[in-house]
């Protein structure tokens, strides 16, 4: 017995608690993906929704899906479902005042 | 002369037509007409029937055709009359229409060879607008943008799912190892007791952590799956011009007495040169590297050793080296670890950052993207170098010589911190003087009683007095010392 607890390296009054590393320290590990989508999914939705611009909406709703896929688990769903919701209004909003389809640009 | 009197009621036939005709077009216009009529009733009623006739042949060319419905109509109602009507009519129409070619000529020039032409060439045809067509097919790129967004719905569905099998499969093989050398395998941080999870943390959907701790020789390791992101449809795309790999990165903190003064990295020349420039004791260390250049074996690795002591970590370790090299990115001990150097505003921090004695790995998972969970299988052994190393390090001691240069250098480094970072520590405790003198101002100022006050007041400038004698006395001393 005593020769199993000499090889067994395991030590249960070594216990160190998880801490989550925090973000001050090393901002340049975090990746700044999700937050810069959410922010270009509110501009161009503003954009398609103030300048009656299709093409805006679209992207829009493009960036808060890829927004929503980089996201971390720990951020707010709350964020994520009003970009969402913003960007899918602008949509909607664009094609109520104006159904014609969206012309390519060439 | 006779001819003379045949013609003369001829011509005056022919004058009185037109006059005629000029008199009914100004029958409405002028009342003055009326009393030629009231003689007789009958021709009142006779001419106001030739009237709707007489006008529809008055009315030149314009409207030929409607000009025949409403004769038509009058020819339907009056039977009888229809077909003096028509004669009338039609001696008429023949009569008006010797004087309408005349009429025409003069009054009508050039009136037919502007209308058809004009009227044919101002016809354009529109075209229907695109959303009133029946037709989905004007809406083709608005089809496009949902094929793309229901193409990146999948693609999320689908990496999320192999990240998270990935994941799965390098724990399944990966736990027996880990619980046999740690009390604790897996902890968020958030329950009460200190129990093991026995799973990964998912942070990301491709990061997932896993804290192990309770073992000799160090506090805790941090294991972290860095997948790529497969369920991002932008980073796929990108990774098929530049094919990166998931990799495993492990960070082993250790106790105090755990490890020895000394700074030992070793890994592809990519990564070293990166270590070298990101990583704060790397840099700092820079004047003590040797590089020992290129071993025959490791054609591709670099080393840089602080002290000659760790070519023994680096021999020990060797052969896992060799063995894997196509795994390992990159390996660096060091006593003095505190992370990525963090660019601050101000230009340099004014004190040295906290370190940790910290053993890091980074692994790179065979592959090259296109991983199955079956390669999580050959990281064990890169496990077991880790594991390894822990217990090593542990035993590996500096002799004393060495340890005298160790410290010699660290004491060196901190003296040329301190006198690039002196200036900037001298604002901040002048600032930090002026703070407290105002504090203190505003003690003495928010003081009630008078009596008080006038103690705190004077016990504040004998202090201020005190320091001007001290200073003083330096001054004198000084210029002894110089004399």
């Amino acid at each position: 017995m005593s020769a199993n607890s000499m090889s067994d390296p395991r030590r249960q009054n070594k216990i160190f608690r998880y801490k989550p590393p925090t973000t001050d320290s090393n901002p340049t590990l975090e990746d700044p993906t999700p937050d810069y989508m959410n922010l270009l999914g509110m501009i161009f939705s503003m954009c398609g929704l103030m300048l009656k611009l299709k093409w805006c909406a679209w992207i829009a709703v493009y960036c808060s899906f890829i927004s929503f896929a980089n996201s971390r688990s720990s951020e707010d769903t709350k964020q994520m479902m009003s970009s969402f919701m913003l960007s899918i209004s602008a949509v909607v909003m664009s094609y109520l005042q104006n159904p014609q389809p969206m012309s390519p640009p060439w | 002369m006779r001819s003379c009197l045949l013609l003369l009621p001829a011509l005056l036939l022919l004058l009185a037509l037109p006059d005629t005709r000029g008199r009914y077009n100004d029958e409405f216009d002028d009342g003055e007409d009326l009393a030629e009529f009231d003689d007789n009733d009958f021709a009142e009623f006779e001419d106001v029937s030739e009237d709707p006739t007489v006008e529809t042949e008055s009315e030149p060319p314009p409207r030929p055709a409607p000009s025949s419905s409403p004769v038509e109509d009058d020819e339907d109602e009056a039977t009888v009359e229809t077909e003096d009507g028509q004669d009338e009519f039609e001696d008429a129409d023949a009569q008006d229409q010797d004087m309408f070619n005349k009429y025409d000529q003069e009054e009508f020039e050039g009136y037919e060879s502007k209308s058809n032409p004009s009227f044919k060439d101002t016809l354009i045809y529109r075209e229907v607008p695109a959303h009133l067509q029946n037709s989905w097919e004007s809406y083709y790129m608005e089809i496009l943008m949902v094929t793309g967004l229901l193409a990146y719905i999948m693609n999320y569905i689908i990496g999320k799912n192999k990240n998270s099998r990935l994941a799965q499969a390098w724990f399944n093989s990966h736990r027996e190892l880990l619980e046999s050398n740690f009390a604790l395998v897996g902890d968020d941080g958030t329950s009460k007791e200190a129990t093991s999870t026995g799973k990964l943390n998912q942070e990301n959907e491709h990061i997932y952590n896993l804290w192990c701790s309770g073992r000799v020789c160090c506090e805790g390791m941090l294991i972290q799956l860095k997948f790529l992101k497969r369920q991002d449809l932008l980073n796929v795309l990108a990774r098929m011009m530049r094919p990166t790999c998931d990799q495993v990165q492990i960070k082993v903190t250790l106790n105090d007495e755990d490890m020895d003064t000394f700074v030992f990295a070793v890994g592809s020349r990519k990564a070293m040169g990166r270590l070298q420039k990101e990583m704060q004791d790397l840099v700092r260390q820079k004047r003590d590297c040797l590089v020992l250049g290129r071993n025959w074996k490791l054609t591709f690795f670099i080393l840089l050793i602080s002290f000659f002591l760790c070519i023994s970590v680096y021999l020990s370790m060797v052969h896992y080296i060799v063995n894997h090299a196509d795994k390992i990115e990159s390996i660096h001990f060091s006593d003095q670890f505190s992370g990525p150097k963090v660019m601050q505003e101000e230009g340099q921090p004014l004190k040295l950052p906290e370190t940790k004695k910290t053993l890091l790995f980074t692994f790179n998972v065979p592959g090259m993207g296109n991983t199955s969970p079956k390669d999580m299988d050959s990281l064990l052994p890169l496990m077991n170098m880790v594991i390894y190393s822990i217990d090593k390090v542990k035993k590996l001691r500096l002799n004393r010589e060495g340890k005298m240069k160790a410290d010699r250098n660290r004491a060196r480094v901190e003296e040329n911190f301190l006198k690039q970072t002196h200036a900037q520590r001298q604002e901040a405790a002048q600032t930090r003087r002026e703070e407290k003198k105002r504090a203190e101002k505003e003690r003495i100022m928010n003081e009630e009683d008078p009596e008080r006050q006038r103690r705190l007041e004077e016990a504040a400038q004998r202090r201020e007095q005190k320091k001007m004698d001290k200073k003083q006395m330096k001054m004198k001393q000084i210029k002894v010392k110089a004399m």
